[in-house]
């Protein structure tokens, strides 16, 4: 890279900067963080932009159909559903319920699997590869069955649900924190300030965290993608949200019955799932193509 | 060969010992009393539970007890289902094999459109093709299952009326059970109208195969274009486009058997995912598989079913992932012995 030195000092940016110079390299990539920040926003005001109440009745426009369409209401733009409820307000709130929470499940079960991961990256031997062979059989446990088996243990409930399925994701996390550790503890530079007399936490906190950071972001992505589906489906299957909650698994379950009549009350939810999902996975995409093209230079 | 057949069994050996002792503490976790959840006997007297205590060697140790519990699961005994009071193994045996039919026609359907598509994708690299293809892709492991599997219903089975949308075969027709899979049952029976029959399980077959096969479809194209990428990059391609060889013997003779090798190592990863989105296929379009059974014993608080369906289910998934193994072994060389001069 051609770089005419003006100054005499030479700026470096820091390795998160350098993933977002990368990062927003790809059109397609600022669309999807585009859409993940839109619907960030959309979650933390859900209760200020949503035009009604999401449990309100209106008892006069019972299953109104879109706005575009000739029996359409302009005061209701996603029309409503068997109980009167505005659609888009219920889209709305559940962007704060399905994808807010997804969020908030993956960043719990990220602080608690980077702890455990780092833990066991420190230590070795038996113990060490006691935990390898028991996080591969949670690994290889479907994750649904896994969240259900939690939820038996916990009760249904939206609340036990987003245990079950922080429970659930953690294992990836302790995986993939203690492979990247281990493979930073054997650089050269770690070795450096270990000569320097560093003890191993410092070592973590100072060296090794900065450095695989973006890794844990990447596979937070996917992890938060994974959690938005498992949230839906629970929700779907009755072991969620409980139905008047305006959860997007939940709205799509509520909506089946009247599919043939009022498409849109599951059309719509579907959507929504998708569009969320996509946003997150094109997010994931771009981290990891950086990442990719971070380390061919 | 021996050394790693060895290896693979006691590493599966321990696998399914730690997932017993999963189980076994689940007893303790469920709510309710421990014995009854282990036994599912929710009826007995206290006289019955006497005698259950002593058979599970309640009045001794953990470790004890634990052992016990492995006699009893090593004689196929799983204690009996809360809800219908049949023995868990009977309960199992009826729906496992809808199950095993189901995920193995999807993953082999899956493997047979996923890779192929992955490849080309790869030969026309950051080409048209492979922008619609990585587009789909997204598109593909991005649907909630459910969503799709009801559109698909709409569509296929009630706007169109081509499929059926629910179940494993037309009432009408009575076959005996002899392996339980469906398909080898109707050409095993003597049954005169035996193609019909054969047809019509097939017809119900194909919406839930299809929709349980979209995303581990989709992951194998991302899989099988990575691959393919990374083989394309090595020199023994340059040196045999050096010898002169035209792009598709390039491609079929030495890109795509190499390729392959490395897509089949990263299918049993695959498989846990694809129980995942069979168990929530099986409710919606009704199919008589142990993932209904299991979402329909948590409503009923069955925990005596839910324990037999974790340890069923998942040694499925681990056995699995054995024979895939095997295959990657078989097909590589390299991955049965060890490396020479490797460190």
């Amino acid at each position: 890279m051609a770089r005419d030195k003006i100054y005499q000092e030479e700026e470096f940016p820091t390795p998160l900067m350098q993933l977002w110079h990368n990062f927003k390299e790809p059109p397609v990539v600022l669309i999807g963080f585009g859409c993940f920040l839109f619907l960030i926003v959309l979650a933390v005001l859900a209760n200020v932009i949503s035009p009604y109440s999401s449990v309100e009745n209106h008892l006069d426009h019972l299953l109104l159909p879109p706005a575009w369409s000739d029996e359409g209401n302009v005061s209701f733009l996603l029309g409503t559903d068997n109980l009167g409820r505005d659609m888009l307000s219920r889209l709305i709130q559940g962007t704060s319920l399905t994808f807010g929470l997804s969020i908030i499940v993956v960043i719990a079960s990220l602080a608690i699997g980077v702890v455990i991961g780092s833990l066991s990256a420190l230590t070795s031997g038996i113990k060490s590869s006691f935990l390898n062979h028991f996080l591969d059989v949670i690994l290889s446990i479907p994750s649904l069955l896994l969240a259900i088996i939690i939820v038996a243990i916990l009760g249904p409930g939206l609340e036990n649900t987003l245990w079950a399925i922080i429970m659930v994701l953690i294992p990836q996390f302790v995986h993939i924190t203690r492979n990247a550790v281990r493979e930073e503890f054997a650089k050269d530079y770690v070795l450096a300030s270990r000569l320097d007399g560093a003890s191993s936490l410092r070592i973590l906190r100072y060296s090794i965290f900065p450095n695989i950071i973006e890794k844990l972001i990447s596979q937070a992505t996917l992890a938060q993608s994974a959690a938005i589906l498992d949230i839906a489906a629970l929700g779907f299957l009755g072991l969620g949200a409980p139905i008047p909650m305006p959860e997007w698994g939940a709205m799509l379950a509520n909506g089946i019955d009247l599919f043939y009549i009022a498409p849109w009350t599951v059309y719509l939810p579907g959507l929504a799932i998708l569009f969320s999902v996509v946003a997150t996975n094109l997010v994931g995409e771009g981290m990891r193509h950086a990442l990719k093209v971070r380390k061919e230079n | 060969m021996l050394i790693f057949t060895l290896r693979r069994l006691s590493l599966f050996i321990f696998t399914i010992l730690l997932l017993t002792l999963l189980s076994f503490s689940l007893s303790f976790l469920f709510p309710g009393d421990q014995l009854i959840n282990l036994t599912g006997q929710l009826n007995a007297s206290p006289e019955q539970l006497a005698i259950l205590a002593n058979d599970y060697n309640q009045q001794f140790g953990l470790l004890s007890q634990y052992f016990s519990y492995l006699n009893h699961l090593f004689h196929g005994e799983m204690g009996y289902s809360m809800n219908s009071q049949l023995p868990i193994a009977t309960e199992v045996l009826n729906r496992l094999p809808a199950t095993i039919e189901l995920t193995c026609v999807a993953l082999l359907v899956a493997m047979f459109f996923g890779i192929p598509i992955g490849f080309c994708a790869a030969i026309y690299h950051r080409k048209l093709p492979d922008n619609l293809i990585l587009t789909v892709a997204m598109l593909g492991y991005s649907i909630p299952v459910f969503w799709l599997g009801i559109l698909a219903i709409l569509v296929f089975s009630i706007q169109l009326g081509w499929l059926p949308s629910a179940g494993q075969i037309s009432l009408l027709f009575e076959i005996e059970p002899v392996t339980g899979l469906q398909l080898i049952d109707i050409l095993l029976s003597d049954n005169e109208y035996k193609w019909q029959a054969f047809q019509d399980a097939t017809r119900h077959l194909i919406l839930p195969v299809i929709v349980v096969a979209l995303a581990p479809a989709t992951i194998f194209m991302r899989l099988a274009r990575t691959a393919m990428l990374e083989v394309l990059d090595t020199h023994y391609i340059k040196a045999a486009k050096a010898k002169g060889l035209t792009f598709s013997q390039i491609i079929y003779r030495h890109a795509m058997r190499n390729a392959f090798i490395k897509v089949i190592r990263d299918v049993g990863l695959q498989f846990a995912n694809l129980i995942t989105i069979a168990m929530v296929t099986e409710v919606i379009f009704s199919w008589p598989g142990i993932g209904r059974w299991l979402i329909e014993s948590i409503y009923q608080r069955d925990y005596t079913a839910i324990q037999g369906g974790l340890i069923v289910l998942s040694t499925f998934i681990f056995i699995v992932h054995i024979i895939i193994d095997f295959v990657y072994a078989a097909l590589n060389p390299l991955a049965r012995e060890p490396h020479h001069g490797a460190r």
